[in-house]
């Protein structure tokens, strides 16, 4: 999707924005219940995010300088020790490969499923409603299926000797398909989780554009379409405006949910071979959570966080720059 | 206000006790971990799903709840699956179970903290102490002090078709490696014409079967230096038990994959469509396998690792559980009772009859009358555990080099040398200083 | 917009083939619940199933309290599911439609709580419920749960209610409908597509969820489904048929679920076609 030619920002990076929203509504009444309504109607969420979200997230940095054992845990001992978990992290030299490679995996597999929920989301919107249907359910369907499920499918799909893969491509005449291994390199490996992933996240990003699409009023393609306009010319001019900010929201979710994507990774090879398929979030579990390390886990969340932050901090720093607070 | 009427109860309870005329039903506070004092509350039991069958623990807990009117045993099966964290968070909350099941490659992670486990070396004789289970008992026990209490093993061996072995005419059952190679090659001249026919199912990171070949040769993984460990995979003997290893694969001409183990898929299961002749693995992976072809049962036996030496079969790794009380559990004295009658002959034997090897008790004849349990049985003589290291938990959580290293050496992707050497430096990365 | 009937069939024939493609997996998890264990590693071309085998279903629903389960589960989900439309709602509106200090500071805050990776919250967490005597008990349960969907649930409504002009509510209260009026008349009615889809999404994060079902859970009578669904597995074997139609009865409330609100789906579409 290219930017419009006069924004010289990428479009995907703009905070959600309605244009009309200039002309919100201003109570310059004061009137003191007025003032308070806003916070009033914040503080459900505001109060849950502070105590069950950023609280152990406080926490979670303060134990990153701790020693946080089982003993510890236990004994409800204090044992600071400095930067220690962080110079342990930072000192293996795989770190930083590894880093790289979450950061690729995460970008190919955001891509992917940013792309196939839009072609899906502007398919469904000119099915007939009983095709629509279909395709919304095999949707929910793989969103729905639990992940222990879905791991193990994908495995039976894809093994190496009895797999339906490879005995379909050798009955297509692909003889050298049985008993080839899908699994036996990083990069590989990494293809069919992203496979897996992009599968089962591309239900929410479908739907999500989906719901965006349909709320354009049905004139707007009407009048597109006595205007002569071609099916581009109708989705750049009348969707994609629309659209646009569910776009970079659901993309900005993508990238925060795939960086820390675990389960599926972990259950196809655990991050074999040879840790060739090895993410943060896989390291996160195998020095931090499995060995009762929560000061080293501590450590690696709060590197992930930083890595996260700088990736996405573009667009919390649009967010917080746009004038008038943000109701751009 | 609660705390303060409990106060009062405990009060009450006391003055009772102390005036002679207290029930062996005691409250709640009252408990006491002194010996002698009837034992009362509830004692909290965690054992591991497929530990010991539902008839052995329901008469355990009537038997126990008998003997002590006082007490109510709360009996809970934990499932594998995030059992760490489930552990951890238990062992620190408020309200801990009294009884833990741990698994042996486990237990020294927990064991090596301070105030995490009660020290049990004390108890040792109440436990049976002297039949204990060498393999097991070493891995329960850390810097000196037992932590844990044996409960059960179990070892690998060579599952066979009888059927198959006889008419490819092999007589005698392979008693050495040579034999062993020697009858995978009578039973590929006889079936080998069927495509999906495999003489040894042998997948590429059976790493326990490694072991075995290793332990065989002379070698082992690490050995103890000092309070560390060092990784010993680059030794002659250790190369010598992959050697063999890969000869294993390259005469059998499995088709099992090269880069996952015996779950991936899971080996009972292939063994189950009835073209597979041999598989390492444990006896109760049969029912698995019969649950495909029940006709598998009447077929099948098993004989042990063979080793180098003729006659002399191959050392095996026990897997298995040991029994713990958290140190900070509010009934030890209830929860050591418990122990108490788990280990003792009558339980250990009902153990021994579901087939697996009690902790113990040397007494093995429950395995006897089962083909597959009473060769487990004798090869369990000659089982041995991975290295007692605190971080040996950290080698099976995932990413074991030692699996890498079977596959880089099985596919070709690197020469004996190489593979043997990046693993050791792997381990010694995670286990060693 | 009319479409010639060529086109349609076209566009049909893609959908279809588009929705096989997305079904497959679930397809094949369906087919491998109803093989006997012997039949899901073969070597044989099995596409298509010849014979088919309930007994798997039947172990499944068969195993432990299968409906005790499904209701601590659906008490839950849905708890957190509600809890997190009513204030997502309410903090949606007055930081889309209303002009305050700490606005942005709370929407940063909303972005910077999505970035930890919830298992390395997972000490903290239990240490709080834990301090506050909840463990044990499906409250927290559905604490957690509420609370990690909750800056999703205002993230995506925020946009939502941004996506709605906002002169459908002037025009609204020029006609006389008071500022809340016009907010629940026909805003609410446009949102109604985005409800739906951070409610679908919410619904299955938290119906999946297994690792703080696990830890926070002690008696068995209080587990969810999820800690069900691992049952299957032990030591030693998985009855992998079990697994998958137990998958299949687990997938099946979130359908369910989907269908039920599916329909709000469409007629949000309509309110907007017909008031925009």
């Amino acid at each position: 999707m290219t930017a419009t030619a006069n924004v010289t920002m990428p479009a995907g990076a703009t905070p959600p924005a309605s244009p009309r929203d200039t002309r919100v509504k201003r109570r310059k009444r004061g009137r003191f219940g007025d003032r308070v309504l806003p916070y009033l109607l914040l503080l459900p969420a505001l109060a849950a995010i502070l105590v069950l979200l950023a609280w152990p997230l406080v926490q979670v940095l303060a134990i990153s300088f701790r020693k946080l054992d089982i003993g510890q845990l236990v004994s409800g001992k204090t044992v600071w020790v400095g930067f220690a978990n962080y110079t342990n992290t930072l000192s293996d030299p795989e770190f930083w490969t590894i880093t790289f490679r979450t950061l690729v995996f995460t970008a190919a597999i955001v891509a992917a499923t940013i792309a196939g929920g839009l072609l899906l989301a502007v398919l469904m919107r000119h099915l007939d409603p009983v095709v629509r249907i279909i395709v919304q359910v095999t949707l929910v369907l793989a969103w729905a299926t639990p992940v222990i499920a879905t791991t193990t499918v994908f495995q039976w799909i894809f093994d190496e000797q009895y797999g339906i893969l490879n005995k379909t491509l050798d009955r297509l005449g692909f003889h050298g398909f049985i008993g080839f291994s899908w699994f036996s390199s990083g990069a590989s490996t990494l293809t069919v989780i992203g496979l897996l992933i992009v599968w089962q996240a591309v239900p929410f990003v479908t739907f999500s554009l989906y719901a965006g699409i349909i709320g354009v009023p049905r004139e707007q393609y009407e009048a597109a379409g006595i205007d002569g306009a071609s099916a581009w010319q109708t989705f750049r001019a009348v969707t994609w405006p629309a659209i646009r900010p569910i776009t970079t929201m659901v993309t900005f979710l993508s990238v925060l949910w795939d960086f820390n994507a675990f389960a599926q990774i972990w259950a196809i090879r655990e991050g074999g071979p040879d840790g060739g398929s090895t993410t943060l979030a896989v390291v996160l579990y195998l020095k931090g959570i499995a060995g009762n390390h929560f000061g080293a886990a501590g450590a690696i969340a709060t590197l992930m966080l930083i890595v996260l932050a700088l990736i996405t901090g573009r667009y919390i720093q649009l967010l917080v720059r746009t004038p008038e607070g943000g109701l751009k | 206000m609660k705390r303060w009427l409990k106060l009062v109860a405990g009060a009450a309870a006391l003055t009772l006790a102390t005036a002679g005329c207290a029930g062996s039903s005691g409250s709640e506070t009252a408990a006491s971990s002194s010996g002698n004092a009837p034992l009362s509350g509830t004692v909290t039991v965690w054992l591991m799903t497929g530990s010991a069958p539902a008839t052995l623990t329901d008469a355990l807990n009537k038997e126990f709840e008998a003997a002590h009117p006082g007490v109510k045993v709360k009996y809970e099966v934990q499932q594998w699956d995030g059992i760490q964290q489930k552990l951890t968070t238990a062992l620190a909350g408020g309200t801990p179970p009294d009884v833990i099941e741990i698994g042996n490659t486990q237990t020294a992670a927990f064991a090596s903290q301070d105030g995490v486990l009660t020290d049990l070396s004390a108890d040792k004789d109440s436990f049976n102490g002297a039949q204990w289970l060498k393999g097991l008992a070493d891995s329960g026990a850390y810097e000196g002090k037992t932590y844990g209490v044996p409960f059960y093993a179990a070892n690998r061996e060579v599952i066979y078709r009888k059927d198959m072995f006889e008419q490819a005419g092999i007589a005698k059952l392979p008693a050495s490696n040579d034999e062993w190679i020697d009858a995978i090659g009578k039973l590929k001249a006889k079936f080998g014409s069927d495509p999906d026919f495999q003489a040894l199912y042998m997948p590429g990171q059976n790493w326990y079967a490694l072991l075995s070949f290793i332990w065989d040769n002379g070698g082992d993984i690490a050995k103890a230096d000092g309070k560390n460990y060092k990784a010993t995979l680059d030794t002659p003997e250790a190369k010598a038990g992959l050697e063999f290893y890969k000869k294993l694969v390259d005469t059998s001409g499995t088709k099992a994959p090269k880069d996952a183990d015996e779950a991936k898929p899971q080996q009972a299961t292939v063994y189950g469509a009835g073209k597979v002749a041999m598989m390492i693995g444990l006896p109760w992976e049969l029912p698995t396998a019969a649950k495909t072809d029940a006709s598998l049962t009447g077929k099948t036996a098993a004989f042990a690792i063979p080793g180098k030496t003729a006659g002399q079969t191959a050392p095996v790794f026990l897997g298995g559980s040991n029994l713990a009380i958290p140190a900070n559990s509010k009934n030890v004295a209830a929860a050591k009772e418990y122990i108490k009658l788990l280990s003792s002959a009558k339980y250990q034997s009902q153990l021994a009859a579901a087939g697996v090897v009690p902790g113990t008790s040397t007494d093995l004849t429950g395995l006897d009358k089962d083909p597959l349990g009473s060769v487990m049985a004798k090869a369990s003589a000659n089982g041995k555990a991975v290295p007692a290291s605190p971080k040996w938990g950290d080698v099976e959580s995932g990413q074991n080099p030692v699996k890498d290293m079977l596959t880089a050496y099985l596919t070709g992707k690197k020469t004996l040398d190489q593979a043997t050497a990046d693993a050791n430096a792997a381990l010694n990365k995670l286990i060693g200083g | 917009m009319r479409k010639s009937l060529p086109q349609r069939i076209a566009l049909s024939v893609v959908g279809v083939l588009v929705a096989l493609a997305i079904a497959f997996p679930t397809y094949w998890m369906f087919v491998t619940s109803l093989r006997t264990p012997g039949e899901i590693l073969s070597p044989k071309y099995d596409l298509i199933p010849t014979s088919f085998s309930f007994g798997n279903f039947a172990t499944a629903l068969g195993k432990d309290n299968f409906p005790t389960y499904l209701m601590n589960s659906l008490i839950v989900t849905v708890g957190s599911v509600l809890c997190a439309l009513v204030a997502g709602t309410l903090a949606a509106i007055p930081l889309s439609r209303l002009r305050f200090t700490g606005r942005k500071g709370f929407l940063v805050l909303v972005m910077v709580a999505q970035l930890a990776p919830v298992s390395a919250l997972f000490i903290p967490l239990f240490l709080l419920m834990r301090d506050a005597g909840l463990l044990n008990t499906l409250p927290s349960l559905l604490l957690i749960y509420f609370a990690t969907t909750l800056p999703f649930t205002v993230w995506m409504l925020y946009g939502f209610v941004n996506g709605i002009p906002y002169e459908l509510e002037e025009a609204a209260m020029i006609d006389g409908c008071s500022q809340t009026g016009a907010f629940r008349r026909v805003t609410l009615p446009l949102l109604g597509p985005g409800l739906v889809t951070t409610s679908v999404f919410s619904f299955i994060t938290a119906w999946n969820e297994y690792l703080f079902a696990l830890v926070f859970i002690q008696d068995k009578p209080k587990e969810t489904l999820p800690v069900w669904l691992a049952s299957f597995r032990t030591a030693f074997a998985t009855d992998w048929g079990g697994v998958m139609a137990a998958s299949v009865i687990y997938a099946i409330p979130a359908l369910v679920f989907f269908l039920l609100v599916q329909r709000k789906l469409v007629s949000g579409a309509t309110a907007g076609a017909v008031k925009g």
